[in-house]
């Protein structure tokens, strides 16, 4: 909490831990040459990005040689489902994903839509979750790939990824899962869960902006055409010099995810009830998504009869999310929030605050007072009369 | 890259709109579209506007026009609302363009206003 402003918005970006900035700080010096090089300071940044692969697999429990580094999720969704649905196309083009997936991967299989692939697009059910007899369902001879995301970026819901992985799996489906908003916050097994291509990005993890991964299961026929070209690093799939103090700081990042994750779910558990107490008695309040199924970090919420846009700048300082791409210049209602059979009016009510490591239990207890003040004030400044 | 949409001025008249609510002894008019509502009540006496108040349910931008709009009229004849002009209170605010529509609305209550009280039905 600082004087200015209390910061909601974990699930957008997180701060990098200090440590993380520190020995970031340091690889600088240290790390500085091409790690491609063969020299003793080339092989010094070598070294310095073996031990945060090491680090990244240890969270993920990951098998080694399984990692790709990429600049962050978006690209890591870009590579797995159109470098994966090109290397499986000579089998078949039927893909399947859902509409309340992040745009980074809507945006790939739209794209890929139009050059000649079949994308089923999968509707959750009113809480966000997706049935795995659904998916089942939508799986046919030619179905290649699915992607469904961990933890959605908006209304926090999780999806049983075990359960929809192995239908994949007995059928011989790349499972891709969008994991940004779940490594580092949730345990993830990859020795145990049934996923083929997973997209992570350090920066939703307390770690740097501009560096990612790609995880590629080592396993008969997954893998991935490359989507850039150029030096041949990391066996051809990514080439390019990699950034080796932002490599290391996500290690570092990983690091320290691994040895916090449980307290930080307890922590952000005991917020969130706390948060949602302060909320619940909200005439017309609703949360987007499902309590009970999702992320603790996150809680979404809508109210009727209240102007989003009004409601978001009400809110101020509370630095929060709302549930449309809501600024001067183009209100949109979120697709997500659309999909979930919301309104377009409550859709562009909705404000998804997002909690983080660093929460304190005073400042969503102002956020949730801040709210309640706020819908009360806009509710009298309304005219009786319904439009 | 995101700036702040909203001047100092948009967020001073959002956060204290000293003449939010109605009037019991005015005339009122109510108007909605683009997905607004919008109620205007004031108050002459001898051809001059003594009190303006509103209600409305709308973006930031309209709270704070209709704010403007009835801090700067109180005091003014009320034939002027007639002629009031939106892009008056965009420019001084200011309001983005691609939300005239909503200050529109805000327009047509005001000039319905004026026609109220230069129609005859003023009270005294």
């Amino acid at each position: 909490m600082t004087d200015d402003w209390i910061y909601l918005d974990f699930a957008a970006s997180t701060p990098v831990d200090q440590r993380v900035a520190e020995l970031m700080y340091e690889c600088r010096e240290t790390g500085f040459a091409n790690p491609a090089s063969g020299h003793v300071v080339g092989r010094k940044s070598a070294a310095i990005i073996r031990n945060a692969m090491a680090q990244l697999e240890a969270l993920l429990n990951a098998a080694p040689g399984t990692l790709v580094w990429t600049s962050g999720a978006t690209e890591s969704d870009n590579l797995a489902i159109a470098g994966g649905a090109r290397f499986r196309a000579h089998r078949g083009k039927h893909l399947v994903t859902m509409p309340t997936e992040h745009k980074a991967v809507t945006d790939v299989f739209r794209e890929l839509e139009k050059q000649g692939f079949d994308v089923t697009w999968l509707e959750p059910g009113e809480n966000g979750r997706l049935d795995p007899d659904e998916l089942a369902r939508a799986l046919r001879a030619d179905t290649q790939l699915a992607s469904i995301m961990y933890v959605n970026n908006e209304t926090g819901v999780m999806q049983d990824i075990a359960a929809l992985g192995s239908i994949c799996r007995e059928r011989d489906v790349l499972f891709h899962v969008d994991a940004a908003q779940a490594v580092g916050k949730v345990p993830i097994d990859l020795d145990v869960l049934p996923i083929d291509l997973l997209s992570l990005t350090g920066h939703k993890f307390y770690g740097p902006k501009g560096i990612g991964a790609l995880y590629i299961a080592n396993r008969p026929g997954c893998h991935v055409e490359p989507i850039l070209f150029g030096g041949g690093q990391q066996r051809r799939i990514r080439p390019g010099t990699l950034p080796t103090d932002l490599i290391a700081g996500l290690g570092l990042a990983a690091e320290i995810a691994a040895s916090s994750i449980e307290g930080d779910l307890r922590h952000l558990t005991s917020l969130r009830e706390r948060l949602w107490a302060g909320l619940r008695d909200v005439d017309g309040i609703l949360v987007n998504g499902d309590l009970e199924n999702g992320f603790p970090g996150i809680l979404n919420v809508s109210v009727e009869d209240v102007e989003g846009e009004s409601l978001l700048l009400g809110l101020d300082p509370v630095c929060v999310a709302t549930g449309s791409a809501c600024n001067s210049k183009a209100q949109e209602p979120s697709y997500v929030l659309r999909a979930l059979g919301r309104s377009d009016r409550l859709a562009e009510s909705a404000i998804r605050f997002s909690l983080g490591r660093s929460t304190q239990k005073k400042e969503v207890e102002f956020a949730a007072q801040r709210y309640r003040e706020t819908v009360a004030r806009l509710r009298s400044l309304a005219p009786k009369a319904v439009a | 890259m995101s700036e702040d949409p909203y001047s100092p001025l948009v967020r001073e008249y959002f956060a204290r709109p000293v003449h939010a609510g109605d009037l019991d002894d005015g005339v009122a008019v109510a108007v909605g579209s683009q997905g607004v509502r919008l109620e205007l009540s004031g108050a002459v006496r001898d051809g001059q506007i003594q009190r303006l108040r509103f209600k409305a349910w709308g973006c930031p931008h309209l709270i704070a026009a209709c704010e403007c709009f009835c801090a700067r009229y109180e005091g003014e004849p009320a034939q002027s609302l007639e002629g009031f002009l939106a892009t008056d209170i965009m420019q001084i605010l200011p309001v983005p363009v691609e939300k005239t529509g909503r200050i529109l609305v805000l327009e047509d209550a005001v000039r319905s206003l004026g026609q109220r009280f230069c129609g005859g039905s003023v009270p005294a």
